[in-house]
């Protein structure tokens, strides 16, 4: 029984033209399917389930909720019992309620934002198929980004009052559902307060992210791109398309990630994440980041933190 | 073909800038090196640019706004996001969202100024 990976991040969008030309043409996933409802479902060419993102037209940007794809149908019975007992309700979806899932279970982290568990969704295979394939297809668009790698969440902390959502969700994904921790950032008089945490179900770095915020929203989706070189034309191809970038090439401290961040055009906030950091086996000791070396971890060249970066949410 | 340009005055500041025709309130703001409105995700979304037109009511347009930051009667009021604000005219404006931010940066926002507040 295990959480395997990511499977998906469900945005909300306020203009699907304009988001579909951003998700499709300049990031270059695949569309592979809209509904009636005018959602839009989208994979990366190195994915082989069916989307890894769903794109629903709203009034308002930000996330509507985050998958995980469990090993086994029965997992999620397991799974529906633990967080059942750990004190979370927890909502049983029949077959196709999450489009083209198997069953699946949904419940709220205790930051309120909505995770699904599903143990299968259709196949359809990577664009390089699994025979004899090429390193990458010729006919990708855009960054040709490979996958959906992980989300940040921001989550309500307010130490005085007795408030971290973020070390909440992370005590709940460790002793629930086999996440592990694998970077913290520990601040306060005491050096107690976890105010950053970084948790992992695959051997990268993190497949989910919390920090900080006054209230509950989504930082950041990101995708996988191979390396340093990818980076940099990403940047190219985001200029090109007058892409608003928040935060230049760059390298994290933590998860040594090389990244960009920019914005897809209802003002969520996308990251194109290079390079595996680590191999994150269950062994690997926590690597905890200080209070006074937090802009550090976040911006490692230049060890400043970008107001915009730590504020602008949806 | 030369395209209109309307003078920008962000009241709080005295600072006055130039928008082309077809540019939101801050691309022309930021084109021309000026910060007087919080620049935030450019989409509509993030709602750290929110300004109150005072002068030049009904001479701009605006595309989609997150209602989670701009309401109906925020509208009314000429409440808006300065990067979904197309203006058609001259226009003077007030900063109402970069209060609000600078307000929530010194409760802590992602600030992890925690123990530095503390000690005070």
């Amino acid at each position: 029984m295990s959480v395997m990976k990511i499977g998906h991040v469900n945005l909300r969008v306020l203009d699907m033209e304009a988001s579909r030309n951003h998700y499709e043409n300049v990031l270059g996933l695949i569309v592979t399917d809209e509904d009636e409802d005018g959602n839009l479902y989208l994979k990366g060419w190195d994915e082989w389930e069916k989307y890894s993102v769903i794109l629903t037209p709203s009034d308002q940007a930000g996330m509507d909720h985050i998958a995980y794809k469990v090993e086994n149908d029965s997992d999620l019975d397991s799974y529906a019992k633990a967080i059942r007992d750990y004190g979370i309700e927890v909502e049983e979806l029949a077959a196709g309620a999450l489009v083209d899932c198997g069953r699946a279970i949904r419940f709220q982290l205790p930051s309120s934002h909505t995770m699904c568990l599903y143990a299968e969704k259709t196949f359809v295979g990577k664009a390089t198929g699994d025979t004899n394939p090429a390193p990458w297809p010729i006919d990708v668009k855009g960054v040709g980004v490979h996958w959906l790698d992980h989300c940040l969440l921001i989550c309500p902390l307010d130490p005085e009052k007795g408030v971290n959502t973020i070390a909440e969700n992370a005590t709940f994904l460790s002793k629930c559902l086999g996440f592990r921790l694998t970077e913290q950032a520990l601040v306060g008089p005491d050096a107690d307060v976890q105010a950053v945490a970084f948790l992992t179900v695959t051997n990268t770095p993190h497949d989910i992210a919390f920090v900080p915020g006054p209230t509950a929203g989504f930082h950041h989706a990101s995708f996988f791109l191979s390396g340093w070189g990818d980076i940099l034309k990403a940047a190219d191809i985001m200029a090109m398309n007058e892409v608003k970038m928040d935060v230049m090439p760059t390298r994290h401290g933590i998860t040594r990630g090389e990244t960009i961040y920019f914005f897809d055009p209802s003002g969520n906030r996308n990251e194109t994440f290079a390079g595996l950091g680590y191999l994150a086996t269950p062994d690997m000791p926590v690597i905890t980041w200080t209070e006074d070396q937090i802009p550090r971890g976040i911006f490692y060249h230049s060890g400043e933190l970008n107001p915009a970066f730590t504020e602008v949410y949806t | 073909m030369t395209s209109r340009k309307y003078q920008i005055t962000i009241i709080d500041t005295g600072e006055k800038y130039w928008c082309r025709e077809g540019e939101h309130l801050l691309q022309g703001m930021l084109s021309l090196g000026k910060k007087g409105i919080p620049s935030g995700c450019h989409g509509g979304g993030c709602g750290v640019c929110k300004i109150q037109v005072q002068k030049g009511k009904g001479l701009y347009r605006n595309k989609s706004m997150s209602r989670a930051h701009i309401s109906e009667k925020d509208e009314l009021k000429n409440i808006v996001l300065a990067c979904r604000t197309f203006p058609e005219g001259d226009i003077e404006l007030t900063v109402v969202g970069g209060i609000k931010k600078s307000v929530m940066r010194s409760a802590g926002t992602f600030s992890f100024n925690y123990s530095t507040a503390k000690d005070k």
